[in-house]
């Protein structure tokens, strides 16, 4: 089957063109140099051809990372994958910075295999795309690759010329003699026969300066926007492949019922039906056009199992035993301790206690889950065109129902729209199905889901209930931290093979709570890891999106039984962090803290993302009638470390802030007998554009090394908020989202 | 057989009638930068103009528009240079980029019958037409460039 259309994403498909990467080059076309990038970092492993030879087509690749060709190409391997952060043009750009590349002959080719030579070494080298982790994941062995790459270009040009190496320089896209003013373009030598790849392997201290950098640093456009704006990027449900049918599937109303009776008669009768299959979850309509599929969908008639025990599944009653739990003494895991917290609390001459809730919570991707799959005739291969955050997890997910092995399963890992944390799981059940369905059928198939299957059928943030503890000493000093967490375990549902790794300690449940920014000597962050109640998987920012809201919320809970300013409470508490002050007092200044306001309030919330800091004031107005909040304004100081490409930054860091307003103020899936309660947008509102506050971010950008950004921006919106609506009523939200139900209840 | 014109070409779709225009245009059409969000008219991924006016091609019929003109995205402009697209890329506005050819769609709607919108006029206006990344700061000031230099 030739199934590759060409790809339109502002990046190439690197199977996908005859000039592009592939083993074979990497392997035979001068692959003199193997990076592995295992969980310790870059280890190099092989060190093959000391004769370098060039490939058929005159390119070489000095590494596996990228390929020169003569006509002054390079291609660069994206090993990530996109869903709109902007590392597709970002994570080449810092190996083309070390190269010394001319950016604009720079071609960008997307990993489309699970190659762990290009594993993320924060996930123990898997393809895994989360986390934040992208840039400072690879920002090591990238640059590494590429200074290794520039000191074999060097090195040829040395030999050419007959010059020691040590006298020569580069300029973006060639080696220059300064002495001779000789230059050789990188197409050139890439062409040699004599290409030299036997040179010492270059070290940290090889990489340069940021004073030197060129394109890190600076405001380089995205490579993939222009596709973005005239209709050309290419995401998963665009993809048409010769011979292709559409797949609508209906599912279980609840989790773990399966099919029990069937009459497909009428689903039949609709025109363009092709098959109907039986999944273990669903039923499968097969049709010549996706239309047709719809409809006849709507035309099963399905007796369902009804032994599932979460048919008693109701998101008010089981947060609310989560609760208890919280509140109670149940063992739990330790997340993290520092410190005697428990002694240093019931030794305290003033304590406090507060338990918090929050919901299940949706990611909303703009584009639902939407898969090809082309099984092979032998039904034991498939081509795969998906958008993931894992090469890895997609992969197994084909090898698992085809029961082979990953060389037969030939993936397309399409830009995504959006992501968010949706897409990572071990088991990606709409890839399982289209594999089902196309290998029932023998085409290649399209599932796409409906925005109400991608609701009805999500897999969510989890609910939460979180009880805070804390002493205050005779200065009003906090003595002792306790967080409480009672929520299930994401990592042991949405990835059993990782939880063998790691459990007891699921950070997608809990980080933030480890409370790493404050002074406090004597922390115990503990896991009351509950029942799990609902499907459910990492979401933006993860366990900091509710962490972070318990704790800061708090922290003004204590500076007020603690008589303090909510600022300078949290400056006293950071004497030992002097970027997280700075960040305090920048935003205070940004929002003129000191200055009362009138008919709205400012809330002040620090928190971060790893080791991300950010600091944000919420100014609110409040409608009390209707107990509807209008944030007006949010201020926000974050410190990401060394900022990569800034304006992408600050376009993430408002998109995460963005996501947290929502999040706070609208946000809500409930689940009754099983079942989730909302449908569509209607139900399950997000944040429009005549909501959105004036915003205003301030980005540190002195930072020695980079740091998380892509979900930095969110955690401290909710509590900011929360924490200006005690200033404006006197009354506390401990109950996100802040819907106007809750206010009102709040106010009376 | 349902004909109109699509972005200046006299087309003919098999589809039957009562088929949403979205589904069409993408599927049987092949014009699939007319994105699919939520089928209810809630999101406004799916944006196109039918005879100049901006409408959710989600909630329309093959049927509904026989006989008209439609333009998506691929047909705003000839050569991609329409002012609101040149000013997405100035600004630098899509992140995911999968709303964002509803999001042109509905802005070039709106400066062509206003084409020197109010801050206020812009977000009302764009308020039909979610974006998850949350890149509404940029929507409002691409908007409001492409006014400024049209």
């Amino acid at each position: 089957m030739a199934l590759t259309s060409p790809r339109a994403n502002g990046y190439n498909d690197s199977t996908g063109s005859s000039a592009a990467l592939s083993r074979r080059d990497l392997l035979i076309g001068g692959g003199a140099m193997t990076f592995l990038i295992g969980a310790d970092g870059l280890q190099r492993v092989a060190s093959a051809a000391d004769t370098a030879t060039t490939a058929p087509t005159g390119s070489v690749s000095p590494n596996a990372w990228l390929t020169i060709h003569r006509d002054g190409v390079i291609d660069i391997v994206f090993p990530s994958t996109e869903m709109g952060q902007g590392s597709s043009t970002y994570l080449p750009m810092m190996l083309a910075e070390e190269l010394d590349a001319d950016w604009d002959n720079v071609r960008i080719q997307q990993l489309n295999s699970d190659d762990r030579r290009f594993g993320n070494r924060i996930f123990g080298g898997f393809l895994y795309t989360a986390g934040s982790t992208g840039v400072y994941a690879y920002m090591p062995p990238m640059r590494l690759a590429g200074a290794q790459a520039r000191r074999m270009l060097i090195a040829t040009a040395a030999k050419v010329w007959s010059v020691p190496p040590e006298r020569l320089t580069t300029k973006p896209g060639r080696v220059v003699d300064a002495e001779s003013g000789r230059a050789l373009s990188y197409g050139e030598l890439a062409d040699r026969a004599d290409f030299v790849t036997d040179v010492p392997d270059v070290n940290e201290s090889d990489l340069k300066s940021p004073a030197e950098f060129r394109l890190i640093g600076k405001d380089v456009p995205r490579r993939d926007i222009p596709t973005k704006t005239n209709g050309t990027a290419e995401y998963a449900i665009d993809v048409r492949v010769p011979d292709m049918l559409y797949a609508a599937v209906l599912r279980a109303p609840v989790e773990d019922e399966t099919p029990q009776k069937l009459n497909d008669a009428g689903a039949r009768s609709v025109s363009g039906v092709v098959d109907i299959i039986t999944l273990p979850d669903g039923i499968a309509v097969v049709a010549e056009t996706l239309w047709a599929a719809f409809q006849a969908r709507d035309q099963l008639d399905v007796t369902w199992t009804s032994t599932s025990v979460l048919r008693n599944a109701d998101s008010t009653a089981d947060l609310e035993t989560y609760a208890a739990a919280a509140e109670g003494n149940d063992a739990a895991a330790i997340w993290h301790t520092s410190g005697e917290a428990k002694a240093k609390i019931g030794q305290a001459p003033r304590k406090l206690a507060q338990t918090y809730r929050s919901d299940y919570a949706y990611h909303a991707q703009l584009e639902p889950m939407a898969v090809v799959a082309a099984v092979t005739a032998d039904q034991r291969g498939a081509e795969i065109w998906a958008g993931t955050q894992t090469q890895s997890w997609t992969t197994a997910t084909a090898t698992s129902v085809l029961e082979t092995t990953p060389d037969r399963i030939k993936l397309n890992m399409m830009t995504m729209g959006g992501s968010f944390g949706r897409r990572t799981a071990l088991m990606q059940e709409y890839v399982r199905d289209a594999l089902l369905a196309s290998k029932a059928v023998g085409r290649p198939v399209k599932v796409v889901w409906t925005r109400e299957d991608d609701l009805r059928f999500g897999w969510f943030r989890p609910t939460a209930a979180q009880r805070m503890s804390a002493g205050l000493d005779e200065t009003g000093m906090i003595a002792g931290w306790h967080h409480r967490v009672a929520t299930p375990s994401v990592i042991q549902y949405f990835n059993p093979r990782r939880w063998k790794q790691v459990e007891p300690k699921d950070i997608i449940s809990m980080r933030g709570s480890e409370n790493k920014f404050y002074d406090f000597s004597d922390v115990l962050a503990e896991h009351v890891i509950t029942e799990r109640r609902a499907r459910i998987i990492p979401w933006r920012a993860i366990g900091a999106s509710y962490t972070a809201f318990a704790a800061e919320a708090f922290m003004d809970e204590l500076a007020e039984e603690a008589g303090q300013d909510p600022l300078a409470f949290r400056i006293a508490h950071t004497s030992k962090n002097a970027r997280g002050q700075r960040l305090l007092r920048t935003v205070a200044k940004m929002a003129d803290w000191g200055t009362p306001r009138t008919d709205t309030a400012l809330g002040l919330a620090y928190a971060g993302y790893g080791n991300a800091q950010a600091a944000g004031v919420a100014e609110i107005r409040l409608n009390r009638e209707a107990g509807e909040i209008t944030v007006e304004r949010f201020w926000a100081a974050i410190d990401a470390g060394m900022i990569v490409a800034p304006d992408n930054a600050l376009n993430q860091i408002e998109g995460g802030i963005v996501y947290g307003l929502s999040s706070a103020l609208k946000e809500r899936i409930t689940i009754a007998d099983g079942e989730v309660e909302q449908q569509n947008f209607f139900d399950y509102p997000i944040l429009r554009a005549n909501e959105i506050p004036r915003l205003a971010v301030e980005l540190m950008r002195d930072g020695p090394e980079p740091l998380q950004v892509g979900e930095v921006g969110t955690p401290m919106v909710a509590p900011a908020i929360a924490n200006a609506f005690a200033r404006l009523t006197g009354k506390r939200l401990r109950h996100m989202p802040f819907t106007p139900e809750r206010v009102l209840a709040a106010l009376a | 057989m349902t004909k109109f014109n699509l972005n200046g070409a006299e087309v003919q779709t098999n589809a039957p009638p009562d088929t949403p225009l979205l589904w069409a245009i993408r599927e049987d059409l092949g014009q699939t930068g007319t994105k699919f969000g939520c089928g209810v008219g809630m999101c406004g991924a799916c944006t196109v103009h039918v005879d100049g006016n901006s409408e959710f091609s989600c909630l329309l019929t093959v049927s509904d528009v026989a006989g008209r003109t439609v333009t998506t995205i691929e047909g705003l402009s000839p050569s991609n240079d329409h002012p609101l697209q040149k000013a997405w890329i100035a600004e630098q506005v899509p992140q995911c980029g999968y709303c964002q050819s509803g999001q042109i769609m509905r802005a070039a709607d709106l400066l062509s019958k206003n084409p020197k919108p109010t801050r206020d006029e812009i977000r009302e206006t764009m308020s039909q037409n979610l974006c998850r990344c949350g890149t509404y700061t940029r929507i409002e000031r691409a908007v409001a460039r492409a006014a400024q230099e049209a």
